[in-house]
């Protein structure tokens, strides 16, 4: 890894056709931060993307990158990871990608603990589908699919992890350039997986989860002195609908990730150029 | 071929039937004989039957036939469901002390082994399966010490006294037989000094893959493909690699599909529910050019189907599975040792193309085990080829003026470079939107045509540089053809053989390449009758080979959930032969 990589060397001489002023410019710019800050290049970094305006964030990066199917980013990320414990993994969807149609991968990657990054950009809206009810839209959010509201709870993807057995579970918002970028720094750094949602406003379809919005209800955890490590204080928080948080919201110190558990180490891509030496032991089983 | 015999043992579901039927499968190969087994559910009647049924000879097998010798019958079904295959030499073998009346029929020799009560003897009742084996071999003339070295393989790990006891099981059986009948059937297996290796589609499968190198394996349990991903369990990691059982098959195919793109040679397999789940990925693999082996072992649908019955019917699946159009392979391992290096085969195919390989395996060749010669799995002749993988050198060339590597390079063969993560300057994204040779989505129009025709190319490429040949069996000059594909090829041969006998001369194709796939154009021509064999009912293949050919095919198919057994197919062939072409 060179140490004189700069976070622009992750981004792509490509354009974003994002909305301006969409969060996920903020978003992409503290991932891309991040990951120079923790030491890695756009050579040794995977980035899986998923479907929707979120996915998009593979091509205004550089890196080497899988743009897959919807919903289905963190079974490609998991499969990246586990075979190349050298490469530094993130996966990057929205809410739509990861707790409606992906939601059962979710919640099987948080129980993995897979030692790479999760970063959901959450609009609470589907933008490039042009306004209609994501997973977690508020009840009573109107659009064109649910003119008076989706009438059912928002999901709440950090009592989802929490439940899952979470080792890393993390808030933030795209407009809060440092703390985000910090945030994503403890995720990357966290030896498990690391999962952060990062508020990512809409500024076409969304009028009600706004900068402004997010701006006046925002408590840092940080600031708040909450202690991540402690499971019921993060409990507490997670289940307090009524507020928004951004920080590190719990973090199991214990962490043992998915790797140590299954003892791999090992480069998967390295194989002999013909059958192992050993190989006619395989035969000599079935005798 | 020499004499075989027809060997069963049946009773409920969980009374051992497999590892009793394995055990003498094992002895008897052992023993230099050949050996094809086949399990049997019954289909008539609801409830736990099943039976482990042996051919065996001192020359190769290859199919059932519809003769039984010898069956050992823990239950009055396993008799009832028999009795069409019994015949006036043949034996059963059952306990009289048990509760039930065993109603064997008056042509067949009836041998009352009191199982349960020597097994007792012998140390315990469980043993009762292994009496029976004992008084197996009295009846057939084998030596019961064969039977020593299976049942230490079985029972070893759990001591030396266990192992002691079953051997003395199987001894009483013998004795007793011996001391209470002299059946003069005249049964007397003869041994040869040959050595030999059993065993299934699926371990043959999984040994391809490993050798192979691949190291990835993702998979959702499903019969009956989950055999494949238990070989590989506990195997695998002794060459670095790592079997995953996903949330579902959704999560299975894209973690492989990870794994790929990482740079490991990956595998998932499933059955035909599982495949319709993974069919949501076949074009992002395509379309992200991954090399990725797509195993489907298929079994009876739609649907839920008959999950533990045979059938072919996938085969339009795997040629048309996905939206759009998704250039791909589709291959069908012929035989059980065809299922090693077929699998081997597919992933050079899908390194060299980058391009989904479908390895198409069926219910019957997955449980299905068959001896070979140790050899017939010759290490030395395993090749890899990683087809076009960069190394830091390589990248250079394939950098665009502004310093970008060209993953999906528009080249001659079709066939892009690939570079994976940790290669230097090889950064790049893949994506299941259309693309230029960046993997910068596009919409132009030069560029989309550019693309799709790069992709489709590599599949010509491959017909090309590839021999996607069929094998041929039987007389190359016969007037009837008989082809078909996947599992039937074993039954063929052996209908051949009796045909042969009874003077009818058949030409035998079994076709292994299901995309591309050889052209029988010349071959239907030269034939006066043209027959397609498979599993299904609907005749996929045949279908195929009309179309390809112009020319209409008479049809064999079988949809009952069992496989075909040589007997029956040489049966309906010579009916086939004498009908009229279908208009």
């Amino acid at each position: 890894m060179s140490s004189d990589v700069r976070f622009t060397d992750f981004k792509s001489d490509k354009q974003p056709t994002w909305c301006p002023g969409c969060g996920d410019f903020g978003t992409m710019n503290g991932m891309m931060k991040a990951l120079a800050e923790t030491g890695n290049d756009p050579d040794n970094t995977f980035v899986v993307a998923g479907i929707g305006c979120s996915g998009k964030i593979g091509t205004y990066m550089h890196s080497y990158a899988l743009h897959g199917v919807h919903g289905r980013a963190l079974p490609v990320g998991t499969g990246v990871k586990l075979s190349r414990p050298d490469i530094e993994v993130m996966v990057a969807g929205g809410d739509g990608d990861g707790f409606s149609i992906g939601a059962g991968h979710f919640v099987h990657a948080v129980r993995r603990n897979v030692d790479m990054t999760y970063i959901v950009m959450d609009n609470r809206i589907y933008g490039l589908t042009k306004g209609q009810a994501s997973p977690t839209s508020r009840s009573d959010f109107e659009t064109s699919t649910t003119p008076e509201g989706p009438k059912q709870p928002p999901v709440n993807p950090h009592a989802l992890a929490l439940a899952s057995g979470a080792t890393f579970i993390a808030q933030s918002f795209s407009s809060d350039a440092l703390r985000h970028q910090e945030i994503i720094q403890e995720a990357i750094e966290h030896d498990g997986f690391g999962f952060v949602n990062v508020y990512s406003p809409c500024v076409t379809f969304n009028d009600v989860d706004t900068y402004d919005y997010f701006r006046d209800s925002l408590v840092d955890l940080k600031e708040d002195g909450h202690d991540p490590t402690d499971y019921e204080a993060a409990k507490t928080v997670i289940l307090d609908a009524d507020k928004e948080y951004q920080g590190v919201i719990y973090q199991d110190e214990n962490s043992v990730p998915y790797r140590d558990q299954h003892g791999l180490t090992e480069d998967m891509s390295d194989i002999p150029a013909g059958a192992p030496e050993d190989a006619m032991d395989l035969v000599r089983e079935f005798y | 071929m020499a004499e075989d015999l027809n060997w069963a043992i049946g009773g409920e579901a969980g009374d051992g039937i497999d590892s009793t039927g394995k055990i003498f499968a094992q002895a008897l190969s052992r023993a230099g004989r050949h050996v094809f087994t086949s399990k049997d559910f019954a289909s008539r009647i609801r409830g736990g039957y099943t039976a482990y049924k042996i051919r065996t000879s001192v020359d190769e097998v290859q199919s059932v036939v519809d003769r039984l010798d010898i069956l050992v019958a823990l239950t009055q079904r396993t008799i009832d469901e028999n009795t069409d295959e019994l015949h006036d030499g043949s034996a059963i073998i059952y306990d009289g002390e048990r509760s039930w009346d065993a109603d064997v029929p008056e042509y067949v020799t009836g041998v009352d082994v009191p199982l349960k009560s020597l097994a007792e003897d012998a140390g315990g009742a469980i043993m009762r399966n292994i009496v029976a084996l004992g008084a197996a071999c009295a009846i057939t003339g084998f030596d019961v010490e064969y039977l020593d070295e299976a049942l230490e393989k079985r029972f070893g790990g759990k001591g030396s006294k266990i192992v002691e006891n079953n051997k003395e099981a199987a001894r009483l059986g013998e004795k007793y037989v011996e001391d209470n009948y002299d059946l003069g059937l005249g049964y007397d297996l003869e041994t040869t000094d040959n050595d030999y290796v059993l065993l299934n589609g699926n371990e043959a499968l999984g040994m391809g893959a490993l050798v192979a190198g691949c190291r990835f394996y993702a998979g959702y349990p499903i019969t009956p493909a989950t055999s494949i991903m238990e070989y590989l369990t506990g195997r695998i990691e002794e060459y670095g690699g790592h079997v995953v059982q996903a949330e579902d098959e959704l999560s299975a195919i894209n973690m492989a599909l990870g794994s790929a793109r990482a740079g490991a040679r990956a595998m998932t397999a499933t059955s035909g529910a599982g495949i319709d789940l993974m069919t949501e990925t076949f074009g992002l693999v395509a379309a992200s050019e991954t090399p990725l082996v797509i195993t489907d072992v298929m079994r009876s649908g739609p649907s839920t189907g008959m999950p533990t019955k045979q059938e072919q019917g996938d085969l339009n699946m795997a040629l048309y599975g996905g939206h759009g159009e998704v250039p791909r392979f589709v291959v069908a391992p012929t035989s059980i040792d065809e299922c090693f290096w077929k699998t081997i085969e597919a992933f050079n195919l899908a390194e060299k193309y980058q391009t989904p390989v479908f390895l198409v395996s069926d219910l019957a060749m997955s449980v299905t085990e068959q001896t070979f010669p140790p050899e017939t799995f010759d290490m030395d002749a395993v090749e890899v080829d990683r087809g076009k993988l960069v190394d830091e050198g390589d990248v250079e060339e394939w950098l665009d003026d502004q310093g970008r590597f060209r993953a999906h390079a528009d080249t001659e063969d079709g066939v892009s470079p690939r570079a994976i993560p940790g290669i230097a300057d090889g950064a790049h994204m893949s994506t299941g939107l259309e693309h230029d040779e960046i993997g910068r989505r596009t919409e132009d129009t030069e560029v989309r045509v550019q693309q799709v025709d790069k992709r489709n190319r590599k599949v010509e490429t491959a017909r090309e540089r590839e021999e996607f040949d069929y094998r041929e069996f039987g007389d190359a000059d016969a007037d009837a053809l008989v082809v078909s594909w996947g599992s039937n090829e074993g039954a063929l041969i052996e209908a051949l053989d009796s045909l042969e006998k009874e003077g009818v001369d058949l030409r035998v194709l079994s076709v292994p390449y299901i995309h591309p796939r050889p052209d029988l154009t010349a071959e239907f021509e030269a034939a006066e009758d043209v027959i397609v064999v498979e599993c299904n009912a609907n005749g996929q293949f045949a279908d195929l080979l009309e179309h390809d050919t112009l020319t209409r095919v008479k049809r064999i198919n079988k949809y009952t959930g069992v496989r075909f057994n040589a007997d029956e197919l040489a049966e309906e062939i010579k009916a086939k032969l004498t009908e009229e072409v279908p208009a």
